[in-house]
């Protein structure tokens, strides 16, 4: 069988992409990245606000002088950067579809490997444009509209319903599916979309190490452990109760358990779920994350819970990232007290990832290829899914500082060695803090206290997290809290190679999400049927109630 | 009668079996990593 079909698509597709790229680089299309990279260019304004200035003041001094004017040559911006990235890919990718195009075009295929191969290069290039239309365009899109109605209707929309690229990319794929359907010469290419899904998966071990879970505050691993492994443990209960497919059933476990449409995404692969599964669960999942952002909040100040309790209940009780942000804020808009306490919970969170990913891995085997009649380990080894070893690999790698310094999370680490000249403490802030020594609770808030007048800078890690408690005492002198802000602030850092992997990750979501939601019909969406919402609805319930009651008995003031 | 011969992958993927496309996605992914490491 012959699989390449002869169409100029790719060849356009191609050629778009090289405009696109042009048009970039010449600065034809300012004015729309203006709007679409709105904080880029903010700072690329200041960038060029400071630069003119400098400029004239050099060309005054040179005129003063008798000498030609310097040639200066301003500093790239954060929006020269995103601009040259986008110019950068669309001429590479571009150019590589413009070739195999004409390839195709004037080619005569015949059966074979390399057939086989050309055959899916449209279909890549097909999600990658709409991939570039979705990150490039609408997301910030609707970053902007979310924004922009925020005054009027109290909340961000475009992060509350998270209307960025990894639903809109299922969504787009959804709609193209749904009502025009895939061209044929795309067909074949649609079907990279778990590989890349899954090669991102694997990445995604590389954003977390096991010394920041192990930093985290014990309360919060014990109560995030007890309910997100409770959470999986009912949802996969009732679901085999209920008769819903076991990979329906796993990835709903993750989506409930976890943190969301993530972990959705994370574990889909690893218990084979077909795209309307994975995208029922991210539905359930938003559907009830919405409604909990908006009664969390009420419920919270009805019980007249300070923002520690807060931020804990939210942390646990509320499945998706975004709304978990978002209940913290509505609760407390003038604080960011219960936002912090909030985001520690949901960090731990997160990092029960791997541990849940193994258990859904070892469950599906057991359950699917019922191995219960025949040996396990025998099962395991034919039938675990390899990648899954590959995440736990990156997460090693991680945890052990391959990436970037042991102990970081997410790419932001401590670094008592790397903070700059101008950032220590100056002599006023020292004094500040030298006047607040006496209301110090404890010993190793005296000597971190001390540590730090006498450095500067924060010194350990410990003494950093020490320190972040005691500039939550009242009555502290605002000049002692500031210094004690910004010493934390000093100290903390961003890893480059982390942010690269972020990026890489971002693009095989976007293209692996686009590609499942091609895959992703209505009359399949129907077959599910109401099951999975059903055990969603009351394991989310439980979860929210049970973490509530637990906050009420355990949590008080201090985590 | 014989299978195509080029009659190849599913309808959810382009390699021949799951086992083929994780050990791909695990090679992509660790090139991509150590790649940024070593050459970024």
């Amino acid at each position: 069988m012959v699989y390449t079909v002869k169409s100029p698509a790719l060849l356009i597709i191609g050629i778009i992409m090289v405009a696109w790229g042009w048009l970039n680089a010449a600065g034809q299309v300012d004015g729309m990245q203006s709007y679409l990279q709105k904080s880029a260019y903010g700072d690329h304004m200041k960038v060029k606000e400071k630069f003119d200035a400098e400029s004239r003041v050099a060309t005054e001094i040179a005129a003063a002088e008798g000498k030609p004017a310097p040639d200066m040559k301003m500093p790239k911006s954060k929006f020269d950067s995103a601009k040259a990235t986008q110019t950068k890919m669309s001429y590479y990718f571009g150019g590589a579809f413009v070739l195999i195009g004409l390839l195709t075009l004037l080619w005569k295929p015949s059966e074979g490997h390399l057939d086989y191969y050309i055959s899916v290069v449209p279909g890549i290039a097909y999600i990658l444009l709409i991939a570039f239309i979705v990150r490039w365009g609408l997301d910030p899109v609707f970053a902007n509209w979310g924004k922009a109605a925020e005054p009027t209707l109290g909340w961000n929309f475009a992060k509350i319903l998270n209307l960025n690229y990894v639903v809109l990319g299922i969504v787009i794929g959804m709609i193209i599916v749904n009502v025009f359907k895939i061209p044929a010469w795309a067909a074949n290419g649609v079907r990279t979309a778990r590989f890349f899904l899954k090669s991102g998966v694997i990445l995604l071990g590389t954003l977390y190490s096991a010394a920041e879970l192990a930093q985290l505050g014990g309360l919060s691993i014990v109560m995030i452990g007890v309910f997100v492994l409770g959470s999986v443990g009912l949802v996969l209960f009732m679901g085999k109760r209920m008769g819903t497919p076991n990979s329906m059933t796993a990835v709903l476990s993750a989506g409930m358990g976890v943190c969301g449409v993530s972990a959705t995404v994370a574990a889909s692969p690893v218990v084979q779920a077909k795209a309307e599964e994975i995208a029922y669960t991210i539905g359930t999942i938003l559907i009830f994350g919405v409604g909990c952002m908006f009664i969390f909040p009420t419920i919270g100040h009805l019980l007249g819970m300070g923002p520690v309790q807060f931020g804990a209940w939210a942390g646990t009780g509320i499945l998706n990232s975004a709304q978990v942000a978002g209940a913290a804020l509505a609760f407390d808009p003038h604080g960011i007290e219960t936002l912090k306490v909030a985001e520690i919970f949901n960090i731990t969170r997160v990092l029960f990832l791997p541990i849940i990913v193994l258990w859904l891995a070892a469950w599906y085997v057991k359950h699917e290829v019922g191995a219960e009649k025949i040996n396990l380990g025998q099962v395991l080894v034919a039938k675990f899914p390899v990648f899954v070893l590959g995440f736990i690999a990156m997460f090693a790698l991680s945890s052990i500082g391959t990436f970037a310094p042991a102990g970081h999370y997410a790419g932001k680490y401590f670094s008592s060695a790397e903070v700059k000249e101008d950032k220590l403490l100056k002599a006023k802030e020292v004094r500040a803090l030298e006047g607040e020594i006496a209301k110090m609770r404890t010993p190793e808030e005296t000597k971190a206290l001390q540590d730090l007048i006498a450095n500067k800078k924060l010194m350990t890690r410990e003494q950093s997290q020490t320190l972040r408690s005691v500039a939550k005492i009242e009555g502290l002198d605002p000049l002692a809290k500031g210094a004690l802000d910004k010493a934390h602030k000093a100290a903390q850092h961003d890893s480059k190679t982390i942010k690269a992997y972020r990026n890489w990750i971002a693009w095989l979501f976007a293209f692996g999400l686009i590609g499942l939601g091609m895959q992703i019909t209505g009359k399949a969406l129907k077959q599910a049927g109401g099951a999975p919402l059903i055990i969603g609805g009351v394991v989310g319930t439980l979860k929210a109630v049970g973490s509530l009651i637990v906050v009420l008995l355990f949590v008080k003031e201090f985590i | 009668m014989e299978a195509p011969k080029f009659e190849r992958g599913t309808s959810l993927s382009i390699f021949v079996s799951d086992r083929r496309e994780d050990f791909s996605a695990l090679i992509f992914a660790f090139a991509i990593a150590f790649g940024v490491l070593f050459l970024a």
